[in-house]
């Protein structure tokens, strides 16, 4: 960063094009000379740094906003986004951490008033394969799904992941045994289900069959408490979107689905069971409902009205979430009031 | 360096519970326990294991992604990492390196309860500061710096530990972009940390806060290691918070630092507490520039803590044991301190047990919040204070303090009420009268101040055992005696600092405070009608574009 001050300052672009050779030579040259290698790795580590602190700023300084788009254009006139993501294991942690910063930066920087890393990415979607094969390693994971977190922003992007058969792969990686690198895959997976509403719809209507089959016995059904409880948060998010109101429909028009979401009712996790009404509630709300989830409800009509009576926000809890919260829990009782007058009047018809 | 612990990543902690052998448990919060454990592929290796409870953690689970990642991703030898971590049905473990010195909190609390000596404390600060230099220049905000989050190992090596409630700049909150995220992700304008560590810029979290606000905790932490707690650690936190919003009590305790008790601390010492304790977060140093301070130049190596500290000390599971013991006498006596029921697990949920922290001071000294409870009487005017401290600090730390506690409780808060007003001018006044209580006692003038007065914090927390109206005559004796030594105390600090400190008349003062929050408050509520009338206009176009 200091070298930004000195006699003969280089220009953010210059910058750009001295990381850029270099990862070209650290592409090339992995087994040139330890000691020579060595030097130009460092330097590519600082260039990474200074790279940073003309996007960020630093504590002296707020970043500058020619500089920015000077380096942004510079970035993506030619190829550093791809070389910076191949060269990204040939790097050490901290220049790892820096250039997943710089290349998040990027994602947001406009030109012009265009986001000029989107048309890039457009031209260049093969890059997210890297990205999201990153979850299956370890040294990676991290690094990659913050950069895939931050092109996914871009709509293009997301849809093209979300059409991929990558998107298999995320019912697999959310459930790695490794904590980080699970829920890092879970944030993106919430991401990919939840920033980009028509493409999600677009997604979830077209792929309605394999996407629930899996989410239900895969995460629904998961033996792993993290999963369910994340799956049926997650479920919830989706199907309460009003554009995605269709799928809404259709998923609480299933018996199947139904059963599954009455056994997390009662799941012994009450943050599980407080998830699971929420779409629970949607069957209960639904006012076309087919006769097979009438006969579910109104067989368990009486277990059910019982359950809601003693169903509750946890005395702590409420208290806790104050202010913004008091008003949920008003919520959580009208729409548990509404769930129990739909049950109620349901005939078992059997 | 960083090389050499990116080697030592290179081997692989095995992810599941298994291969872990439970040895002890060393310490414990609501939400999680931390224990000491083998590693068995690893030659028994002792390593020690964090087990979150994550149906009881209140923080929303991309918090507890975060602090994960960010104790995957940090590497320095001034902060402990995570080996890994994975879950266990509904728990989180994460598997640490095994600090056997424990907690400056803990070794201060069992061994100097007066605080550790000026080259010890150089030390253990050094060691923090690189810490913290290394996690700013990450672009991280620690948020709870404090002796309890500082671990020391058995050859002297200190390690800043608890990114429960750390936040990164680069991490773009994305749960703020996404559909109604519900829970209460903490953010840079979120009240995150403990009350007597917290910056000011904290508490008006309003302003947002950066940087600064962990050197005041460090700040804070260097009075900690210095007297054996925090400043006003003997109010309730959120008296504590109050006195902080009030501007009032900075001062006066840097000012124990200079008259403190029998202790005599370096100007270099002073100086550099004094400068972290700006009250302008702009005028307190960096880290780096603190390193710089003349304070930390002959700083002796970490053997000196070996020999100085570490020696004799009973070990981390003794410490822990004889807590437990403690803390269960305790509870014999006052049962609502009860580390189960919701309002402490509120307060608990803020400090994120490290385990190592297991000393709950916040918790013995528990609020009586004077305006809860039916038929209070006209709003006094610390009414309009305390809503304005939970206005502005976020309502999630203080209000559980407040409401649905149990009614015996709320009973006493009733009672206390009439002399409310004078209570909190009483607290006011303590902090000089605890600064000079050791001396007063010295010169036989005052007896025991400091008594008295946790006398007072205390009696509403016992009142729940005997009778409560017997007391109301007894409170108020106390309160005429407490007022009359008030005098006798300020006339003796106005003797000894020769006029300088000539006391403002409380009442007085308190007024002009009240008037200045309350202007806070108008400003406050302006600007938020001017932003909900901008929010409108905003809708309405979007409506419009739509």
């Amino acid at each position: 960063m200091k070298g930004l001050f000195k006699s003969k300052p280089r220009t953010p672009a210059e910058t750009v094009r001295l990381t850029r050779e270099l990862l070209i030579y650290a592409d090339i040259n992995s087994n040139s000379r330890e000691a020579k290698r060595e030097e130009k790795m460092s330097e590519l580590s600082k260039l990474i740094r200074e790279l940073k602190s003309i996007l960020y700023g630093s504590s002296e300084a707020e970043p500058v906003s020619e500089a920015c788009s000077q380096l942004t254009q510079e970035f993506f006139r030619e190829n550093t986004l791809r070389l910076l993501i191949i060269c990204l294991p040939k790097l050490n942690l901290e220049a790892r951490k820096d250039a997943t910063q710089v290349v998040a930066n990027l994602q947001r920087q406009q030109v012009h008033s265009k986001l000029i890393a989107s048309d890039y990415l457009e031209a260049n979607k093969d890059l997210m394969d890297i990205l999201v094969s990153g979850y299956e390693n370890t040294d990676l994971a991290l690094h990659y799904g913050a950069m895939l977190r931050e092109c996914i922003r871009h709509q293009c992007i997301a849809r093209y992941v979300l059409e991929s058969d990558h998107m298999k792969k995320f019912f697999d990686y959310i459930q790695l045994p490794n904590f980080d690198i699970a829920s890092d895959a879970s944030a993106t997976f919430k991401e990919l289900l939840t920033r980009h509403k028509s493409t999600v719809a677009e997604f979830l209507s077209k792929n309605y069959e394999w996407f629930f089959a899996e989410y239900n016995s895969k995460l629904l059904q998961s033996q792993n408490y993290i999963t369910k409880r994340q799956a049926v948060k997650l479920l919830g998010d989706m199907l309460l979107d009003r554009a995605n109101s269709a799928v809404m429909m259709r998923y609480v028009s299933s018996k199947d689905n139904l059963v599954i979401l009455m056994t997390l009712l009662k799941d012994r996790s009450k943050n599980i069971q407080m998830e699971a009404f929420h779409v629970f509630k949607l069957f209960a709300a639904n006012q076309n409902k087919p006769a097979d989830v009438v006969c579910i409800l109104a067989a368990n009509k009486e277990k059910l009205i019982r359950f809601f009576r003693d169903f509750t926000v946890e005395k702590g809890r409420k208290t806790f979430f104050f202010g913004s919260f008091s008003v949920k829990d008003e919520q959580f009782e009208a729409d548990k009031a509404q769930v129990v007058k739909e049950i109620t009047v349901l005939e078992d018809r059997t | 360096m960083a090389q050499d612990i990116e080697e030592s990543r290179k081997l692989t902690y095995p992810l599941d519970p298994t291969s872990y052998k439970i040895l002890k448990q060393i310490g414990n919060g609501v939400s999680a326990t931390v224990f000491k454990a083998a590693c068995l592929p690893m030659d028994s290796l002792v390593v020690a294991i964090k087990a979150i409870d994550l149906e009881r953690l209140r923080a929303n689970l991309d918090d507890v992604r975060r602090e994960a990642k960010a104790m995957t991703l940090l590497s320095h030898p001034n902060i402990l990492k995570a080996y890994c971590s994975f879950t266990v049905d509904q728990h989180l473990w994460v598997v640490m390196p095994f600090m056997s010195a424990g907690s400056l909190h803990s070794i201060i609390s069992s061994s100097f309860p007066d605080g550790l000596s000026e080259p010890s404390i150089a030390i253990v600060l050094k060691e923090t500061l690189n810490a913290l230099l290394y996690l700013h220049d990450q672009g991280h905000l620690h948020r709870d710096i404090k002796a309890g989050n500082i671990l020391v190992d058995s050859d002297g090596s200190v390690k800043l530990a608890d990114f429960g409630v750390s936040a990164s700049i680069y991490e773009p909150n994305s749960s703020q972009c996404s559909s109604f995220s519900s829970s209460s992700s903490l953010r840079f304008n979120d009240l995150a940390g403990t009350p007597y560590w917290m910056a000011p810029e904290v508490i008006h979290s309003h302003v947002g806060y950066s940087f600064k606000a962990d050197i005041w905790s460090f700040g804070i932490t260097a009075l900690e290691l210095a007297h054996g707690r925090p400043p006003l650690s003997h109010l309730p936190p959120w008296k504590s918070l109050f006195m902080r919003i009030t501007n009032r009590l900075r001062l006066s305790d840097f000012e124990k630092i200079r008259t403190g008790k029998n202790k005599k601390f370096s100007k270099n010492f002073r100086d550099m507490v004094a400068s972290c304790l700006s009250t302008d977060p702009y005028r307190r140093p960096t880290a780096d520039k603190l390193l710089k301070h003349p304070f930390f130049k002959n700083c002796r190596s970490t053997d000196f803590l070996v020999k100085n500290v570490l020696q004799g000390l009973p070990t981390v599971e003794e410490r822990y044991r004889e807590n437990l013991i403690c803390l269960r006498s305790q509870s014999k006596t006052d049962d609502n301190d009860d580390g189960d029921d919701g309002q402490t697990e509120a307060v608990v949920k803020h400090r994120r047990i490290s385990g190592w922290n297991f000393n709950e001071q916040v918790l013995e000294l528990e609020p009586v919040f004077p305006i809860d409870g039916s038929g209070p009487p006209t709003p006094t005017k610390e009414d309009n204070n305390a809503k304005i401290i939970q206005n502005k600090a976020a309502p999630s730390l203080l209000v559980p303090e407040f409401c649905f506690r149990d009614e015996t409780r709320l009973d006493v808060g009733i009672n206390e009420n009439e002399k409310v007003e004078e209570v909190i001018k009483e607290d006011c006044g303590i902090r000089e009268k605890n600064d000079l209580g050791t001396e007063m006692a010295e010169e036989g003038r005052v007896t025991s101040v400091e008594e008295q007065e946790t006398g007072v914090t205390n009696t509403p927390v016992e009142g729940v055992m005997v009778d409560i109206a017997p007391l109301v005559p007894k409170l108020r004796e106390l309160l005429e005696s407490l007022e009359f030594e008030k005098h006798a105390v300020s006339e003796i600090i106005a003797c000894i600092s020769g006029g300088e400190h000539v006391e403002m008349n409380r009442e007085e003062e308190f007024q002009e405070k009240i008037s200045q929050l309350n202007l806070q408050l108008e400003q406050e509520r302006r600007k938020s009608s001017l932003l909900e009338t901008e929010l409108e206009s905003l809708r309405c176009t979007e409506s419009h574009d739509m």
